[in-house]
């Protein structure tokens, strides 16, 4: 259950790896509890914030014939394995009954592919911002030369130098440049 | 900033030693969450010297196991959560601790066009007879109702279940109630998943402004003035950091006098906006700060300020709600499950605000006896 595409894929990949079955991928579904029911599952992972949770939890409390789905955070996970699907923001039911060995590996699998996707994201989020950083410096530039009849290496090295003075990152004098000169 | 908020007459509330931490608070997404965001949207977290860092969490699920299992150090709980914890139920099992009330009433149970049509006419607050009838109408006709609330063990569900059973109705098997995250409350009534719902505000409004549903009464209706939210310290944190409950605590009360003062309410409006609602008009924020729903004066609206000391007998009916219901296990004691009800870090940061105890609230409403369960 994730609303996040291509998390979804790579946690279904990676179960599918380990010998589940993926019965099927449930995205802000209106009738959770029917899917839940139709689809067999035996245990359902999902971002921990996920909205859905609090349906899958009324599930429990509300209907006493379906389904019965448990959080998996429950007293019977070990601390390490609840703290490690805390801070990669999974979270997994079991569907009453099942026997928690059999559960286990899911949880792991999950946990490691969340972990994965965050890494990934925190990545390209990083990749983003130096592009962005990249265009600012090169705009500076552009208008340094511009306005001061510089060179290129001149107009990077008065950056610099001014980086340099007032203890500021070369991006932070940038987009104070760009800023004014546009003002 | 803040000073126009304390009364410069008045001692500010102050830490006594510097907060070792930041700490971490968790809230959702609804206009009793204004407490909180106004705290720190005036700067009275700082004027009390704490650090405090909010995080809007996505579902109430979230929220408990992150106050459970220590992602989160406070947070704004639904009132019979605690209890729920204090329980272990769904084997989740937490001491936390209850700080302030975050307010009263301001939940409203809206009804689907076709729903409030088969009705028929209809005075505000809806007699519940009235809607039994046409309720068995419908499930006469082969579609039962569906109605939604937010989480199982909230005020909602309880309310709603009284208000239900007062109309002759069995909330098990004469409806089908579903939960639903308050913000897709009025998507799913446009889909017509469900027939109604009883959520926060400003979702009742925002579903009426957007021509989906009308609201049939508001939850003071049904206990006027009862305790909403709460904000919860997670186990031990009170004890480990008694200084920093006691000035979180104190912000809150101030937060909670700034938002009942009326000249106060339409910046109330825009912080909620900017922060929590940005796709939201203020009309359908304000609603609730104004006392009305759909354009009626709520007997009984939303209140902050004589909401925040936390009342044990009035936290108990939510225990007997949930023992009605079958939803907590039989040989749970009363002094087990309301144990994080206490008031000894709301006297100690009201002291400091030279805060008085609000006067004592309604009484809940009588249950009948157990006749048919």
């Amino acid at each position: 259950m994730d609303s996040d595409t291509e998390r979804a894929a790579a946690v279904e990949a990676g179960l599918v790896a380990a010998g589940c079955v993926v019965v099927g991928i449930a995205a802000g579904t209106a009738d959770l509890t029917r899917a839940v029911r139709e689809s067999g599952a035996e245990v359902i992972v999902c971002g921990l914030d996920d909205p859905s949770r609090d349906e899958l939890e009324g599930m429990r409390a509300l209907h006493r014939d379906e389904p019965r789905p448990v959080v998996l955070f429950a007293e019977k996970a070990e601390p390490e394995q609840i703290e490690a699907a805390l801070a990669a923001g999974v979270a997994a039911y079991v569907v009453e009954g099942l026997a928690p060995a059999r559960v286990r590996p899911v949880i792991e699998v999950a946990i490691r592919r969340f972990r994965a996707h965050q890494a990934l994201r925190e990545e390209l989020a990083l990749a983003r911002q130096e592009v962005e950083e990249r265009k600012l410096v090169d705009r500076a530039k552009a208008l340094l030369m511009q306005r001061h009849r510089l060179s290129e290496p001149e107009a990077y090295r008065r950056l610099r130098r001014l980086a340099m003075d007032r203890g500021q990152k070369l991006v932070a004098v940038a987009a104070e440049i760009v800023g004014k000169m546009k003002a | 900033m803040p000073s126009a908020i304390l009364d410069p007459a008045l001692p500010r509330p102050a830490l006594h030693r510097p907060a070792l931490r930041t700490l971490r608070l968790g809230l959702v997404q609804l206009t009793d969450a204004a407490p909180v965001l106004v705290a720190e949207e005036l700067g009275l977290f700082d004027a009390v010297g704490l650090r405090v860092t909010l995080s809007a969490e996505g579902a109430w699920a979230a929220v408990r196991d992150k106050l459970a299992f220590g992602a989160l150090d406070a947070a704004q709980l639904l009132g019979p959560m605690p209890i729920a914890l204090a329980a272990g139920l769904d084997g989740v099992r937490s001491q936390v601790t209850v700080g302030a009330g975050l307010g009263a009433n301001g939940n409203t149970l809206t009804l689907s066009l076709p729903l409030a049509e088969a009705i028929g006419r209809f005075t505000r607050p809806l007699p519940a007879a009235s809607f039994a009838a046409a309720l068995r109408r419908r499930a006469a006709a082969g579609r039962p109702v569906t109605l939604g609330v937010v989480f199982p063990y909230s005020s909602h569900n309880y309310l709603l279940r009284w208000w239900l059973a007062s109309g002759g109705l069995d909330p098990d098997r004469d409806l089908r109630l579903v939960t639903v995250p308050p913000p897709l409350c009025a998507g799913r009534l446009a889909e017509g998943a469900i027939d109604g719902f009883c959520a926060g505000e400003p979702w009742g409004s925002h579903a009426v402004e957007r021509g989906l549903g009308t609201i049939a009464l508001s939850s003071g209706d049904i206990w006027p003035n009862h305790p909403e939210k709460v904000l919860a310290f997670a186990a031990g944190y009170a004890a480990r950091d008694p200084e920093s409950a006691i000035a979180c605590t104190a912000a809150i009360i101030a937060a909670a006098r700034w938002l009942d003062a009326p000249e106060n309410q339409a910046e109330a409006v825009h912080i909620l906006q900017r922060r929590l609602f940005p796709a939201l008009g203020a009309r359908e924020i304000a609603a609730a700060f104004e006392g009305t729903a759909e354009g009626w004066l709520q007997a009984a609206p939303l209140r902050f300020r004589t909401a925040t000391l936390p009342r044990r007998e009035q936290a108990a009916w939510w225990l007997r709600q949930m023992r009605r219901w079958g939803h907590v296990p039989a040989g749970l004691t009363e002094a087990t499950a309301l144990s994080p009800w206490r008031q000894d870090l709301w006297r100690a940061a009201a002291a400091r605000l030279r805060e008085v105890e609000p006067p004592p609230p309604a009484p809940p409403p009588g249950e009948p006896a157990d006749r048919d369960r």
